[in-house]
């Protein structure tokens, strides 16, 4: 399993934790039934507090991408992509949520909002040719 | 083995590292003392084994052993009773040591074994020495080793011996009271101890 | 529940003649955890860890440890590991003769593993205490406190004085020895890089007092640094500014979380570092301070008692060893 962790990034690291193997689990990197290690494992690998990685796992338990079995570790459940669909669905909601929010303090128009949108997704797009 | 002869193991360990010292003492005592009579040997032994009963306190002094005391699951109380036994096997080691010195030093010496006399000069020691310990190490545990520091250990024994030049000992007169002697050797140690475990509390209290 | 907890410390206090050492301080740890007790120099966090050992008598409030009370029975003790700044063994012992004296006190003495850890930190058997590195008598002791399997690990002060790299691989000693979800680690340092990434909890002490406590998230969720021009700090009411630091070009102070809302758009608000919150609430006491605004965050209770005097910072004055 791999889980590069950085520091800069502005994102919580059991964000980042959550997001890379949610990830995986959705590219199929990480197959299903595969053993994740203990949350105490990865801490010590990580060099990061067992609390962030219990987190991590507790919240992608939550949304349906792994199990945890008290005392045996946790594993990765077979994708529901209904399941995955709607947490993914739930992501987008959330963060245009949160973007709102910010236009409305910033004092922009949904157009201005629309604009910033595109200019994201052409700049990853831009990303992704090079 | 128990909590007590555990901590006195340790007490040996802990002077270990320094006995080629002690022994240099002691050989060199023996050799200054070679002509004279058996009894200085004794004596020797007496003064050796005075210093080094202690000696445990002032190593723990500087290298921090009473936090090893604590960490370790040892109560004060074995701490405490784990240094009197040391000093008092010490005590019994040396004399026994001494006791054979004596023997082949009379052999050497060409003089017939005095054993009568030998025998009241060890209980007298083994008095002196008792009384020492009792008095000084209270004082050591409740003040620390370098507090009290080495004039405070020989005080004891320098008085003892002064009582007894003062009061005209000779060895004929106290060959009778030989139980006595022994009895109130004993009797200090266990007193002391009692003090000793007092003085302990009041070194934890106010430092 | 008792047993779920590494240790609990509820209202203690304890005095040094007419000086609190500390006060009133309560905190404690769930088990498989660990704990970082971060505070300045002469804060208390010696004390408290004595107390906690059973090494210092407390006047009032009660210690629990691995659900025993303190004082517990000797035996506890074959349960804990405790490694301190400096090590409490003779100087002229070598680590074999180490070995061979501690191990008839501990019931659950590994021998194997004793030296297993020696190689890997590689510390040579033949070798005496007086003659290793600072970093490799704090080794020494983490190879002694790892033989006989304690289920507590106590480091007071481990990491002054050594290098990045040393302090680096006491992280990862850390985070193999809570592998076992039934160890618990106490750590204490005034530095908080150690911490950062690894404390599960964290508990700030000042002036004897606890400031905060709770896990590393709480913690740095209690507090913003607040950073603004040379005056923007100057009028704020209502507002408790905690440790200002002021200079020609601007001023700095950490305040609560619930403050940050009353403040103006022309300071900079911003999440702090442990650093940060370690740095100003172990700022100087604010008589001794040349800025008006300064104060000390008291914590949850604050200290109402006039004439306040600072603790004897020096150590030893925590009693014969």
């Amino acid at each position: 399993m791999r889980v590069v962790l950085s520091n800069s990034a502005g994102v919580p690291l059991y964000q980042q934790i959550k997001e890379q193997v949610g990830t995986a689990i959705l590219s199929g990197d990480l197959a299903e039934g595969s053993a994740l290690p203990s949350v105490r494992a990865l801490a010590r690998d990580l060099r990061i507090s067992i609390i962030t990685t219990t987190r991590a796992y507790a919240e992608l338990a939550a949304e349906g991408f792994i199990a945890t079995v008290p005392g045996k570790g946790a594993y990765v459940l077979p994708l529901d992509s209904a399941l995955v669909r709607e947490q993914l669905l739930r992501q987008v909601e959330d963060g245009l949520q949160t973007a709102l929010d910010a236009a409305r303090r910033a004092g922009l128009q949904r157009d201005d909002l629309i604009q910033i949108l595109d200019g994201l997704i052409q700049a990853e797009h831009q990303d992704a040719i090079r | 083995m128990t909590a007590v002869a555990r901590m006195a193991m340790l007490d040996l360990r802990t002077v270990a590292p320094y006995r080629y010292q002690g022994l240099l003492v002691f050989a060199l005592g023996a050799v200054l003392f070679s002509n004279r009579p058996t009894v200085y040997v004794v004596a020797l032994v007496l003064f050796f084994t005075s210093q080094f009963a202690a000696y445990p306190f002032s190593v723990a002094d500087k290298a921090g052993l009473e936090t090893l005391y604590a960490v370790l699951p040892l109560s004060r109380r074995s701490v405490l009773y784990g240094h009197y036994v040391w000093a008092v096997v010490l005590f019994l080691a040396t004399a026994s040591v001494g006791t054979t010195l004596a023997l082949l030093l009379a052999r050497a010496q060409d003089v017939p074994f005095d054993g009568r006399t030998l025998a009241t000069v060890l209980t007298v020691s083994w008095a002196a020495f008792a009384v020492n310990v009792a008095i000084q190490f209270p004082l050591v545990v409740r003040f620390g080793y370098t507090r009290v520091s080495v004039l405070g250990t020989a005080l004891p024994l320098a008085v003892i011996a002064g009582t007894i030049y003062k009061l005209h000992l000779t060895i004929p007169s106290i060959q009778s009271w030989l139980p006595l002697f022994w009895v109130a050797g004993v009797t200090a140690i266990v007193a002391s101890t009692a003090v000793a475990m007092t003085a302990d509390r009041r070194r934890v209290r106010h430092g | 529940m008792s047993s779920d907890l590494a240790f609990a410390l509820r209202g203690v206090s304890t005095a040094v003649g007419n000086n609190f050492a500390l006060r009133e301080v309560s905190f404690e740890l769930p088990t498989g955890y660990v704990m970082g007790l971060i505070g300045a120099n002469g804060a208390g966090k010696t004390t408290t860890i004595r107390c906690l050992l059973g090494m210092r008598p407390i006047d009032t409030g009660e210690i629990e440890l691995l659900g025993h009370p303190v004082p517990g029975p000797v035996a506890l003790r074959q349960d804990v590991g405790v490694v301190l700044d400096h090590p409490f063994l003779v100087g002229d012992w070598r680590l074999a003769e180490v070995e061979r004296t501690l191990r008839p006190f501990y019931e659950r003495w590994d021998g194997g593993r004793y030296r297993q850890l020696l190689d890997e930190f590689g510390l040579d058997l033949r070798a005496k205490v007086k003659d290793l590195s600072r970093g490799m008598a704090m080794k020494l002791m983490i190879a002694v406190a790892l033989s006989h399997q304690a289920r507590l690990l106590v480091f007071d002060e481990p990491t002054s004085g050594l290098d990045p790299v040393t302090r680096d691989e006491l992280v990862g000693i850390v985070g193999d020895f809570l592998i076992d979800e039934g160890h618990s680690v106490l750590f204490s340092t005034h530095i908080t890089s150690d911490l950062d990434r690894i404390g599960d909890y964290l508990t700030l002490i000042h002036d004897g007092r606890i400031v905060r406590t709770g896990t590393k998230d709480e913690v740095l969720d209690a507090y913003r640094v607040v950073r603004g021009g040379p005056d923007d700090l100057s009028d704020l009411v209502g507002v408790q500014l905690i440790g200002v630091r002021r200079t020609p070009t601007g001023a700095q102070a950490l305040v609560p979380a619930e403050s940050a809302d009353f403040l103006g758009g022309y300071v900079l608000v911003e999440a702090p570092t442990l650093e940060e919150i370690a740095v100003h609430i172990g700022a100087r006491d604010p008589r001794r301070s040349p800025d008006p605004d300064a104060s000390v965050d008291p914590g949850p209770e604050p200290d109402r008692r006039a004439g306040r005097r600072e603790p004897d910072s020096s150590m030893s004055t925590e009693g014969n060893a």
